[in-house]
């Protein structure tokens, strides 16, 4: 794996990107997390934005994972780039604002570095492909492994989120918040209550001042079996308005992107699939000039929506209380009130009589408490819900539909 | 209702039911609860108690075209997608995962 080869793309996707022009020339708007551009009139805003984002890429030469693990992660890592893309983003929103741009230096620039490009140098730090970075592709990767995906082994969207909210819970300095909102419904309570939590004497405890941690929002779907429904192509291209938008995580089928910003039919993304080499971490804390151009990509690439994976992941960052609030209602409003098929469902507070999944998520001991009893001697009752007041129980052979064996039902009730 | 597992699904475990008898008025996601925690416990039982996963993406696609709404009812989303035969057949998934060689 150590000497992979420089691989630019497989596809002729992002080779579509070095020809004349990176973006379609039309009359539609650019929508580019949140913004919005014309690609007549403000071509070269929309490219300074378009290359102020982190692209992070695989790479070859780092040290081993876990010691003897893999030196590259070519061919298996491109979902876990495409979540470090996701969090690097928040975190220049979170510190940096979405009107930062990345200014490329040259090598006879004199000045000293400003304030943000110090910040952005100590951002782009929690990324690096070193086993004590943060969100290091080492971290992400063995946290994978402590969750039952061995190192090297290819990951979906809702995987890396779910690697990714806990990798945050150890990364003090930006007292991120991750959430990670399964079955397709996001639950305002529980994320309220996660942004509000504070630690004291080693307890989990409502913040007393109402302080609110930034949340990243990763919802994880299925918008399909094999094939995405072209039913939910318009409310995907709405989640680029959003301002809370930090695009969505996807791909083509096995081959994952970055999905940052639409045009007519046309997604753009940040593509992981080139292998460099890795950078030197010696000249990134010691050299001011640091040539940091290889986490940046010059040229949007795109492709048709109808492309899509059915399996993705959307993203948005809160930075405050508010910020959510308002979230909540645009999402209502834009993709929920009046959807035939919602992307997903908000919801107050979790349903009543729906398990709540996350309750011992964090914790395999207290699996002996699931909420369901099996009855013994009859293997083939089960009783749900244990601590609702209605237990739910599939009964086997109860009702027979016809006399013949194949007709037999479970009942549900 | 005839719940299936995605022919290439490869993380979830086999439910040894596929027809299910359903009051009308249970919800989407009270029925996604059963199916979930039913196809967990028979992972569970198979693989000598090995550790589960709740944070597993979980996914009921109706028809095979889109993911079932959790506020309907099982009647509304029997009326608008059953099958000519009567039956509506529902599909479980997780995701597909991302890599290439």
């Amino acid at each position: 794996m150590d000497n992979t080869p420089i691989v630019y793309g497989f596809d002729t996707g992002t080779c579509s990107s070095y020809e004349s022009i990176d973006f379609p020339y039309t009359e539609e708007p650019v929508w580019l997390l949140g913004r919005q551009y014309s690609v007549i009139h403000q071509l070269d805003e929309l490219r300074d934005d378009f290359r102020s984002k982190i692209w992070i890429t695989y790479r070859r030469g780092f040290s081993a994972i876990g010691g003897t693990g893999p030196t590259s992660d070519y061919g298996w890592g491109c979902m876990l780039r495409c979540g470090q893309m996701v969090v690097a983003q928040a975190l220049i929103l979170k510190h940096l604002g979405r009107d930062w741009r990345w200014t490329p230096r040259s090598q006879d620039d004199e000045r000293e570095l400003s304030e943000s490009e110090l910040l952005y140098f100590r951002l782009l730090n929690l990324f690096l492909d070193k086993k004590n970075s943060p969100y290091s592709i080492h971290q992400i990767a063995q946290m994978g492994a402590s969750e039952g995906k061995p190192v090297g082994q290819w990951f979906g969207p809702n995987t890396i989120a779910q690697a990714l909210k806990k990798l945050s819970m150890y990364d003090h300095w930006n007292n991120l918040a991750v959430h990670v909102a399964l079955d397709n419904v996001v639950i305002i309570n529980e994320i309220k209550q996660l942004c509000k939590a504070e630690k004291r004497n080693g307890q989990h405890i409502l913040s007393p001042k109402g302080n609110w941690k930034s949340l990243l929002l990763f919802i994880p779907l299925r918008l399909g079996l094999t094939e995405i429904n072209p039913l939910y192509f318009k409310s995907l291209k709405a989640i680029f308005k959003f301002q809370q938008s930090l695009g969505i995580i996807g791909g083509r089928p096995n081959h994952a992107l970055y999905f940052i910003g639409v045009v007519e039919n046309q997604l753009l993304y940040l593509d992981p699939h080139t292998t460099q080499p890795i950078v030197d971490y010696e000249e990134f804390t010691s050299n001011p000039l640091f040539d940091d151009s290889s986490y940046h990509q010059e040229t949007a690439a795109r492709m048709d929506i109808s492309q899509l994976d059915p399996s993705i992941a959307l993203c948005f960052y809160c930075h405050t209380e508010s910020d959510f609030d308002n979230w909540c209602s645009l999402a209502y409003n834009a993709l929920i009130d009046n959807e035939k098929q919602p992307l997903f469902e908000i919801s107050k507070e979790r349903p009543k009589n729906w398990q709540q999944a996350t309750s011992f998520s964090d914790n395999t001991q207290s699996l002996n408490s699931l909420d369901y009893d099996l009855i013994p001697g009859a293997s083939n009752v089960i009783t749900l819900n244990h601590h609702s007041k209605e237990p739910f129980t599939i009964l086997e052979d109860r009702i027979v539909v016809g006399n013949d064996s194949d007709e037999e039902f479970e009942l549900l009730g | 209702v005839i719940v299936e597992r995605f022919h290439k699904e490869k993380s979830l475990p086999v439910l040894d039911k596929t027809k299910f008898l359903v009051p009308q008025e249970l919800t989407m996601s009270q029925f996604v609860t059963i199916i979930r925690y039913e196809s967990i416990l028979k992972f569970w039982t198979k693989r000598n108690r090995m550790q589960i996963n709740p944070n597993q993406a979980f996914y009921l696609i109706v028809n095979n075209k889109s993911m079932a709404s959790m506020s309907k009812t099982l009647a509304e989303v029997y009326r608008e997608n059953k099958d000519e035969d009567g039956f509506l057949y529902v599909t479980y998934a997780s995701q597909e995962m991302f890599g290439y060689f």
